[in-house]
């Protein structure tokens, strides 16, 4: 970041400058029964002015933004999220619960996962979701159906949910900063050298904590000390995502193809399928009903 | 490097992605509609690559968001095939629910009977109304015949 001209200024003033700023814009653009040309012309240089200082302060005030970018991208994710299994009709569960998924990608671009918010968005609100309204489409009863306005064992259920929610808020409320030694890749151990004396430094881990194999426990230190963290935030988070996935979990991506085109020739077998038993089903019951029909 | 390893970040993910996951667990648990039962299990989903990414931001590691990258995948996959079974449920027995499947039940298990189930006509739907607004213009008997398109 280069730093600004106006530097002297703090952010504070800064704020409140272009909040007045973009008032006064408002105020001088709105229509107000008058047709002032030049009036009109000060207050777009005045809207101008004050979207740069909102720029500048929003630079300025760095992590706030970050933080409350993230308070609000989560509130919508989660309260659609509540949205999408309390509603009755199941064409609204679905719209909540795409605005739940724009809520999570939200979470995951401020998470620096650029590719993974932009394809949470293309694959499953635009290709899955539609995908479920066109089955809902297909197969909706009219009306409110009775089966949507019951529950299964509302109680248990919830109970069993609120249940879980606690234990997982527990256990992460107890997660402590330190060396991520117990948890690095294998591979990435593997390249860095590993001696039996450093295993000695390893960290107690908690308890219940499965123990690492041998190499990792001495080999984990060393490569905490080589500090390769891959900052997600840097620059050519795509290219460099990519780079991994086709170079280190290309076994796994042609798997993926190939798990792809069975689901697809699955899908398309069972539907051929069950339409012939549907068509032999219906022209059976309908020759039995001709007969009991000239009976 | 300070700012990828924050803790309170971590944890905050976190919480989210487990809240998304119970709100799924919840939602797979007590609806009986199938799709919806398939949009919660999606959400159980959303939860796990929350939680993935986060740690991988957390750790600096690309492995959360290759595993995000094969949970989309799968998700499409089951997806696609699950929504066949359900067009092919619903085309046997004409109805999206669950329990009109609960002949395939264990043997001592009891039979679900929904019991005080209001009747449809107690909720009507509720649309939204427009004001009048305007002078009605004077019909046209001649009009409707005259188009082209409608």
């Amino acid at each position: 970041m280069t730093p600004l001209p106006f530097a002297p200024l703090s952010s504070g003033p800064l704020l409140a400058g272009a909040v007045l700023a973009t008032v006064a814009s408002l105020w001088l653009l709105l229509p107000n029964g008058r047709d002032n040309t030049s009036i009109r012309w000060l207050g777009s240089l005045l809207g101008l002015a004050a979207l740069a200082a909102f720029i500048a302060a929003g630079r300025r005030l760095g992590g706030l933004g970050e933080e409350a970018v993230f308070l609000i991208v989560s509130l919508v994710a989660v309260i659609s999220a509540a949205a999408t299994i309390v509603s009755r009709s199941p064409v609204y569960a679905a719209i909540w619960f795409a605005l739940s998924l724009a809520g999570v990608a939200g979470v995951l671009l401020v998470l620096g996962a650029q590719f993974l918010g932009v394809a949470t968005i293309v694959v499953y609100a635009g290709a899955i979701l539609v995908m479920f309204l066109f089955v809902l489409m297909l197969a909706q009863p009219a009306g409110l159906a009775p089966y949507d306005r019951v529950s299964n064992e509302p109680f248990l259920s919830a109970l069993a949910g609120a249940v879980l929610l606690g234990v997982l808020s527990l256990s992460i409320g107890r997660l402590s900063a330190g060396p991520a030694t117990c948890c690095e890749p294998p591979s990435r151990n593997a390249a860095s050298p590993s001696t039996a004396s450093q295993s000695t430094t390893t960290p107690a881990l908690p308890a219940g904590e499965p123990a690492p194999a041998a190499g990792d426990t001495a080999s984990g230190p060393a490569a905490g000390m080589t500090a390769t963290a891959i900052d997600p935030l840097a620059e050519n988070h795509v290219a460099r995502l990519g780079g991994e996935l086709f170079g280190r979990h290309l076994v796994a991506v042609e798997a993926a193809g190939v798990l792809l085109l069975v689901a697809l020739i699955g899908a398309i077998a069972v539907v051929s399928r069950g339409e012939a038993a549907l068509a032999g089903d219906a022209t059976t019951t309908r020759s039995a009903a001709g007969r009991s029909a000239t009976r | 490097m300070n700012t990828v390893q924050s803790l309170p970040l971590l944890q905050n993910a976190l919480t989210v992605g487990a809240i998304l996951f119970s709100l799924g667990l919840v939602g797979i648990l007590t609806r009986r509609n199938l799709i919806v039962m398939f949009l919660a299990a999606e959400m159980m989903l959303q939860g796990i690559s929350v939680s993935l990414v986060a740690w991988s931001r957390y750790h600096g590691d690309w492995g959360g968001h290759v595993l995000v990258i094969f949970v989309l995948t799968v998700a499409a996959c089951e997806a696609a095939v699950a929504l066949v079974f359900v067009l092919q449920a619903f085309s046997r027995t004409g109805r999206l629910d669950a329990a009109a499947w609960q002949s395939l039940r264990e043997a001592n298990v009891a039979r679900t009977v929904d019991h005080e189930l209001p009747s449809i006509d107690t909720v009507p739907p509720r649309f939204p109304t427009l004001a009048p607004a305007g002078v009605l213009p004077p019909a046209d008997e001649n009009e409707p015949l005259q188009r082209e398109h409608v």
